[in-house]
């Protein structure tokens, strides 16, 4: 029997003349994957789940089967898992072409212990156990290159020409019209399939932009992530352009994929007190900040990920937070009714967000249950604290934080080891891979990095 | 924090005691490296030149970015990663190929000669490179209960079973090349690529064995 309550596959298909249906899920990477089926097929498979082989668990990003270590029970021989669609997420991507996202399950009923979307529903299934609802945002973050995704392979994802220009960055409207023109195409193809969007704007990087979704439910907000990013390399392929969400697709900025969250309880914002962070709040803070060191691994998922970590540029370097700190790695919104919030601000934009939603609820949820207590905030800068003052730094390799990830007991709990295992294993490998294949981990971004990483995940 | 071994681990004769250090957080080659040299200690092979005080050697693979360099002192040996400017000695070797020089050496080349030598340990008998690798990987979790080593030798058919219980793995090849993959000298999915290799066992196994062939070759 399901730990968890199945996903609503009852429901009756729509009539919308769609000659195909894609079926969709991330795997644990946060590659959007799925399999075209024709309505019929859809009609018969949608209660029992789509076959597809346990292998979207077992590749790497190069498309070779991770090895190093013990497969779990339900992995066989390229083994069939299920992919059960939500019908819930049913919607007109285009004409003829309907889109349903789904969750994974194995043939007994059970969820795929690492299907991401799945952990973050097990995760927000159990802060309402406690009375919690979660609402939770993510700001996407991108480069869109003037170049078509065919010349950008060609020239090995290097030494391409930033969409807008390089004269200034960072809420400039000054941009040429071809940027403005590639992200207003982007927003009416989140308007026609339903996607909420706040704001986009020109961000730190030449041809970087910042999305901002709509604030929700974690797993729908998961499923908006990961759609936005598909739309957006459409919009792109058919305007001519390449987009990237690589950490790091050039020597230059960074790309982050910051995570606000909110707690609401009897429809009260449970983070909001009067005169500072709320007891469920610094509980949270606590929480997060006592998983940080594990919870690296997870939303600094690539090699990539670690190249961003360089003080005075943007991201956290420290297992810190501060009130209205953006240095911090977790910065606390006070004093508003509706806005207080947590912004998470660790994760690369190469994170699966599912993954990482999981493991900031599992933080949170962690700090709530044991009622952990957070260190005093971060009042200074956050980036270049001197050693001795009890303020740790971030894992600052994928080894070393999957390492921390490892010893993590609370994760270990809350995740499972199944998933837990099965990730290290696979930033083990991910490592191996790196320097054993053509990595250079002297170089700002070596090109090993840009093949690897740039269309993928 | 850094990653120290003495070599030797057990009694041989012609051992020498040989503190082979490593950085912190160290990449393949800093531990494939390592462990050879502490190898080379405990099989009492090149002492003179693991006893150097002086020296450092820069090693580059001839098809990777990979690098590190050896650097000898009063108190032993520190392998860290990358080159310095202007190394004693450079090598550019094989990785693949144990350390085979795919170029020249460049600078003192009596240096450079006694760390090829010392990158070149003898390879044990493959009945003691299996033992020693089932020493060093049977509490892996999901390895087999059984490992069965099979080799042609002048007799016929020989084999070595070594532990005990409901799953075994197989695996099959000539004498040289079991003991190139048991010792670590040589890494498990590139031979297996090549053909020199048959295994019987399940793909997890496989899986088990690939991260059991790195222990026993990077020590991770």
């Amino acid at each position: 029997m399901s730990e968890l309550s199945t996903t609503a596959t009852r429901a009756p298909l729509r009539d919308s003349g769609a000659r195909t249906v894609r079926l969709e899920a991330t795997n644990h990477e946060g590659c959007f994957l799925g399999k075209n089926v024709s309505p019929k097929k859809f009609a018969a498979g949608k209660d029992a789940g789509f076959a597809f082989a346990d292998l979207l668990f077992g590749l790497d990003l190069g498309n070779a089967p991770a090895f190093g270590s013990a497969y779990p029970a339900w992995r066989g021989h390229l083994d069939d898992v299920y992919l059960r669609p939500d019908m819930s997420t049913m919607v007109e991507w285009k004409p003829g072409l309907d889109s349903v996202i789904g969750d994974y399950w194995l043939k007994d009923g059970t969820p795929v212990p690492i299907c991401p979307r799945n952990l973050v529903r097990k995760m927000a299934e159990r802060l309402a156990g406690h009375g919690f609802t979660a609402t939770v945002a993510v700001e996407i973050e991108a480069t869109v290159f003037e170049e078509s995704i065919h010349e950008a392979r060609a020239r090995g994802y290097r030494d391409l020409t930033p969409l807008g220009g390089s004269a200034g960055t960072a809420y400039h409207l000054a941009k040429s019209k071809d940027w403005t023109d590639y992200m207003n195409a982007v927003a009416d193809r989140l308007d026609e399939v339903g996607i909420e969007w706040e704001a986009w704007s020109d961000e730190d990087a030449a041809g970087q932009i910042e999305l901002n979704l709509a604030p929700g439910d974690p797993v729908k907000v998961g499923d908006a992530w990961a759609r936005t990013r598909q739309i957006m390399r459409e919009v792109a392929f058919e305007r001519g352009h390449s987009v990237t969400f690589m950490a790091k697709p050039t020597a230059g900025y960074g790309q982050a994929s910051h995570l606000n969250l909110s707690l609401q309880h009897d429809g009260d914002n449970a983070f909001y007190a009067e005169d500072g962070p709320s007891a469920t709040m610094l509980h949270a803070i606590g929480g997060l900040l006592a998983t940080m060191e594990g919870n690296t691994s997870i939303v600094l998922p690539q090699i990539t990920s670690y190249r961003r970590l360089v003080d005075l540029s943007g991201p956290p370097v420290t297992i810190s937070w501060g009130i209205s700190n953006k240095t911090a790695a977790v910065r606390a919104v006070c004093g508003h009714p509706k806005y207080s919030r947590l912004e998470y601000r660790l994760p690369g934009a190469d994170a699966n967000l599912y993954l990482a939603l999981a493991g900031v609820l599992a933080g949170v949820i962690a700090g709530i249950e044991r009622k952990i207590d957070p260190p005093e905030q971060v009042t200074d800068m956050a980036w270049c604290l001197p050693p001795g003052l009890g303020i740790e730094r971030i894992p600052d390799t994928i080894s070393k934080a999957a390492a921390a990830l490892d010893a993590d007991p609370i994760l270990r709990e809350l995740l499972g080891d199944e998933f837990v295992d099965c990730w290290i294993a696979s930033r083990k490998w991910e490592w191996m891979q790196f320097h054993t294949a053509g990595g250079d981990p002297f170089a700002e971004l070596s090109e090993w990095e840009s093949v690897r990483y740039f269309e993928l995940p | 924090m850094t990653g120290t071994m003495t070599a030797p681990t057990s009694a041989s004769a012609g051992a020498a005691a040989v503190d082979v250090r490593i950085e912190d957080d160290a990449s393949p080659v800093v531990r494939l490296i390592a462990r050879t040299l502490r190898d080379a200690a405990q099989a009492g092979h090149a002492i003179d030149a693991l006893n150097r005080s002086a020296g450092t050697v820069a090693i580059r693979s001839h098809d990777t970015p990979q690098s590190a360099t050896i650097t000898f002192g009063d108190n032993g040996i520190d392998v860290s990663s990358g080159v310095p400017a202007e190394p004693d000695a450079a090598l550019t070797v094989d990785l693949n190929a144990r350390f085979a020089p795919t170029a020249d050496p460049s600078g003192d080349a009596d240096l450079a000669a006694g760390v090829l030598r010392a990158l070149t340990p003898p390879l044990p008998g493959w009945r003691d490179a299996a033992q020693r690798f089932w020493d060093a990987t049977r509490s892996l979790p999901g390895i087999p209960d059984v490992l069965i080593a099979v080799t042609e030798g002048p007799e016929g058919l020989e084999q070595a079973v070594l532990g005990d219980g409901s799953t075994q793995y197989l695996i099959a090849g000539a004498p040289e090349t079991l003991a190139g993959v048991f010792s670590g000298a040589d890494d498990l999915m590139a031979v297996l690529s090549s053909g020199a290799l048959g295994i019987q066992g399940t793909l997890s196994q496989l899986s088990v064995m690939t991260g059991a062939s790195w222990k026993v070759r990077f020590d991770v």
